[in-house]
């Protein structure tokens, strides 16, 4: 493939651009789902194109195309050229790359089972199984199971003598059982909420993650929940993880610390951030005990890979250090407005038809020392919530509200009812600042999340934000319409 | 067309004993990003993904690629036939439909406008960028264009075909602490009126500067089409889905024929003409039908593809997703009926409430009241006896929508088309005692 990407090396060589690199990425995705007894889907794609970028005169241009032919790289290429050229009647400066070294390497997503060596029927049998479960309670209007393997093999060539090739893999999988009853629809998933978990591994995870010995469990509470009482509103201490400290983690974190945005690159579209870079290295994120560190080269990431698609090599470095704002998301474009000389290397594209740009790397809250019942034991009036059902937040990353499947509040440190619509609402940096306690690494966990969108056109990335569980305290829950 | 039909023939002629759909969708797309008044993003694509589904004795299963070499097909119709192989039958499995040709909509289609180049989006955004420099401001956006030909056919005598071109011009100005937005989308580029856009976004920046900041609570709120569209978008998803209202999770399950929302309210779906035309048939060649949502406030129907009709006991409308799929049909091609008020006049008559221009990141709480939370954006302002007196900080609303189109107050006269899941035309509106549940910082 090196061969058939060499000319669009060759053409931005020639016509003496800046900078110029081709990724040429064949993606298999195979999605399985089954939902009230019938197939919901089954499908098995095979894509294969590639993406020229272009940096000519300080100005990027990027084309695209699926035609694999060596007339199209050359139009394609020719293409980006003239895009760049448009591009740079509109500059303030000329886009300059921080160094990185030139690399010719193979990396691969480490896994057991091959999860496309699996059969359908393998697949469809756990499935239809996971589903009997989930409907044997009339109430359950709604059960929706699945599975999604995704293998993308990429071919990445510069002008500055980079040739790396890698294959990536991830498989994930979850289900969710909806009860309808007397004007009320309350859900369940498992192991998690938005497709389930996914993870940088083979069909292992599928194997791990004993997804029929929990459906029983599931329905029951998507039933209980239709007559569990609503969470009340107040303030009071919360204690939460799995997907839904993820996703604290994502959004008001993650996305906040992207230096693309920082910089009001993303403007237009996702927003800016509270998170500017004259508060790096002094502002107070979070407690002294919050250290958020990212991590590209973190077994079972999904953003784990030997390189990202600025050709810079995985790293893991600091976003929040002791509560202290330490560190940003960067790509080679944007690293050096922060006195940078290196990139951390944090952008990726979806696919061949996107160009890259500045994403979340993996980022996980480490885990603190805490007992998890102890913390529950020394909470006098608090809320459990589990698995995310609902989120947004400002284009500052600032005010969040989210809202869980299910919580169990907390009296005097014993778990007492379940509640149904727990929501709970704040600002960042006082939020992560109420951080008094986190569980130990024997409660740490990774979880994927395998469709955050960004850019425009919107693109597709996947990550994985580790956690234990954690307490915040005087948090406002239960907000209500 | 051609081509699409050449590649469906080539995979009939693969398909053997199999019932075979094929999905083929070529396009071309552009898209110049500018930000900080410099253009920061700057990409074009060309792209043909061909899905075929196969269907054989009550089971089911789908293939999609985009190199359709003789040794790509064999392989993927080998994998598929032991996905087949795999499945115990389905007997309730629908066959494909029978179906006449569907004839090729055109007029959707204006080649100049696919055609758009980098140096005249450039220019689009160069005109924006200079305006901003000479008062003080930055510009933000988006000049897209493109095309997307969509060709759905199957061996049992369905071909259907579609071409339409796009662009949307999307831009965000910054002036000082002050934001404004605005955005223009058209199948005709030449009906895009750029430079009200620009004055639109930098009039409302300069208006929204030094923004004060208000409490949270219930308030009377005048939406601007972008943000009524944002939450009547989620009402037509979550709400007039077949599948949706056969599971009861509908806030329209058990109440067609009944009040559902204010009087003042009329919702249609129309692929086929109107302000938000699109391709004429759904992701199983069906035609698609026009269908009145809501009349009067009064829900009427909800859509259907042909499973979901079959459950219910209706007849398709034609507003299948690609199947097999777990969402249901949806209507893609919504659009409120405009009714007599101008937004100068729904100020006017506003003794004290909250004028949004947009809302951000909005999400679904609880699907049976369409209970939803977002953050305004981009030029939130206070109005006071009539008039707008000040920008104020952005704040955060907890709702039912539900509930919320039961309290409209007025609904505007001058309605704006978004391409928001499918394209959605809306006009202003005007409701009462709308909760805003907490504030931000800016």
């Amino acid at each position: 493939m090196f061969d058939f990407a060499k000319k669009a090396i060759e053409i931005a060589e020639k016509h003496k651009a800046d900078f110029g690199d081709i990724r040429v990425i064949e993606t298999r995705d195979q999605d399985l789902s089954v939902k009230n007894g019938e197939i919901g889907s089954l499908n098995d794609s095979l894509t294969l194109g590639f993406g020229v970028r272009i940096l000519f005169d300080g100005a990027w241009g990027f084309a695209s195309s699926d035609i694999m032919t060596e007339r199209e790289v050359e139009r394609v290429t020719l293409r980006a050229l003239e895009i760049a050229r448009a591009s740079a009647t509109l500059r303030a400066g000329k886009v300059r790359l921080a160094r990185e070294a030139a690399y010719q390497d193979f990396w691969q997503t480490p896994f057991l089972k091959d999860p496309f060596r699996i059969s359908v029927q393998q697949k469809l049998d756990l499935l239809f199984a996971v589903d009997k479960v989930l409907r044997k309670d009339k109430k359950i209007k709604s059960a929706v199971s699945g599975m999604n393997f995704i293998r993308e093999h990429q071919w990445h060539m510069t002008t500055e003598g980079s040739k790396i090739e890698q294959v990536l893999l991830s498989s994930g999988t979850g289900y969710m059982a909806t009860a309808v009853d007397k004007g009320e629809a309350q859900v369940r998933s498992y192991p998690s909420t938005h497709g389930g978990e996914t993870l940088g591994m083979g069909y292992e995870l599928i194997d791990m993650l004993d997804l029929a010995g929990n459906a029983e469990r599931v329905r029951e509470e998507a039933v209980a929940l239709l007559t569990a009482a609503p969470c009340p509103g107040g303030e009071r201490d919360l204690i939460t993880y799995g997907n839904q400290l993820a996703l604290q983690i994502h959004e008001s974190v993650g996305h906040a610390s992207e230096l693309d945005r920082v910089l009001g690159y993303e403007e237009s579209y996702a927003g800016s951030s509270f998170a500017t870079t004259d508060k790096l290295g002094k502002f107070r994120y979070g407690s002294p005990i919050v250290n958020l560190v990212a991590d590209a080269t973190l077994p079972g990431g999904l953003a784990t890979a030997g390189y990202d698609d600025d050709a810079v090599q995985a790293q893991r470095w600091h976003i929040v250090k002791d509560g202290i704002l330490s560190g940003y998301m960067t790509n080679r474009e944007f690293c050096g407005r922060i006195g940078k000389e290196r990139s951390w290397g944090s952008c990726r594209a979806d696919g061949y038809a996107n160009i890259p740009i500045t994403r979340i790397c993996n980022l996980s809250l480490m885990p603190g020392t805490a007992d998890y019942e102890e913390i529950v034991r020394d909470t006098k009036d608090g809320v459990i919530m589990e698995n995310n059902k609902s989120w947004s937040i400002d284009q500052k990353r600032l005010n969040f509200q989210f809202g869980c499947e299910i919580g169990w509040l907390v009296r005097n440190g014993k778990r007492m009812r379940m509640v149904k619509n727990p929501t709970y609402q704040g600002i960042t940096p006082a939020f992560w600042n109420s951080c008094d306690a986190i569980a130990g690494p024997e409660h740490w966990r990774l979880w994927g999340v395998a469709n955050c969108g960004k850019g425009q056109p919107g693109q597709r990335a996947m990550m994985c934000h580790g956690n234990s569980p954690a307490r915040f305290r005087k948090v406002k829950t239960g907000v209500k319409a | 067309m051609k081509e699409h039909k050449k590649i469906c023939e080539k995979i009939f002629s693969l398909a053997g004993r199999c019932q075979a759909e094929v999905l083929v969708s070529s396009s071309e797309s552009a898209l110049t990003r500018f930000a900080d008044n410099v253009i920061s993003q700057n990409v074009s694509n060309t792209a043909t993904d061909i899905s075929v589904r196969l269907l054989h004795g009550g089971r089911v299963t789908r293939f999609s690629l985009n190199q359709p070499s003789d040794k790509a097909l064999k392989a993927a119709f080998a994998a598929a036939h032991d996905a087949l192989a795999a499945q115990k039958p389905d007997r309730a499995l629908e066959d494909l439909p029978k179906g006449a040709p569907v004839k090729e909509s055109s007029k959707l289609f204006f080649p100049g406008t696919a055609a758009l180049s980098p140096l005249y989006r450039a220019g689009k955004a160069g005109a924006l960028i200079r305006k901003c420099k000479k008062a003080g401001a930055v510009a933000y956006g988006t000049l897209e264009n493109g095309f997307r030909r969509t060709t759905l056919a199957n061996n049992r005598g369905v071909f259907a075909s579609h071409i339409e071109s796009y662009a949307v011009y999307s831009v965000t100005v910054r002036d000082g602490d002050g934001f404004g937005w605005a955005e223009r989308a058209a199948l005709d580029a030449r009906t895009i009126d750029f430079d009200g856009a620009d004055r639109t976004a930098l009039e409302k920046a300069r208006l929204s500067k030094h923004p004060k900041g208000v409490p949270p609570g219930r308030y009377t709120v005048i939406l601007e089409p972008a943000a009524a569209t944002s939450l009547l978008s989620y009402l037509g998803v979550y709400g007039f889905g077949g599948q949706f209202y056969n599971e009861g999770q509908s806030f329209v399950t058990g109440k067609l024929g009944k009040k559902v929302v204010s009087e003042k309210l009329t919702l249609l779906d129309n692929a086929l003409d109107g302000p938000a035309a699109g391709m004429p048939f759904d992701y199983e060649g069906r035609p698609r039908r026009k269908v009145a949502l809501i009349t009067k406030g009064r829900a009427e129907a909800v859509v259907h593809d042909r499973h979901s009709a079959a459950k219910a006991g209706a007849a398709s409308t034609g507003h299948a997703l690609p199947l097999p799929n777990t969402f249901g049909p949806v209507p893609l091609n919504l659009s409120l009926e405009k009714g007599d008020t101008t937004l100068a006049e729904m100020i006017k008559s506003t003794k004290k409430g909250i004028l949004v221009t947009q809302f951000h990141y909005t999400n679904l709480l609880r699907p049976l009241t369409v209970e939803m939370t977002g953050m305004t954006r981009n030029g939130t302002f206070l109005v006071e006896d009539g008039r707008v007196t000040a920008g104020i900080k952005n704040l955060r609303f907890t709702e039912s929508i539900v509930s919320a189109l039961n309290r409209v107050a007025a609904v505007g006269s001058e309605p704006e088309l978004y391409l928001e899941w499918g394209r959605f035309c809306a006009p202003a509106l005007k409701l009462e005692d709308f909760n805003f549940s907490s504030a931000t910082e800016f």
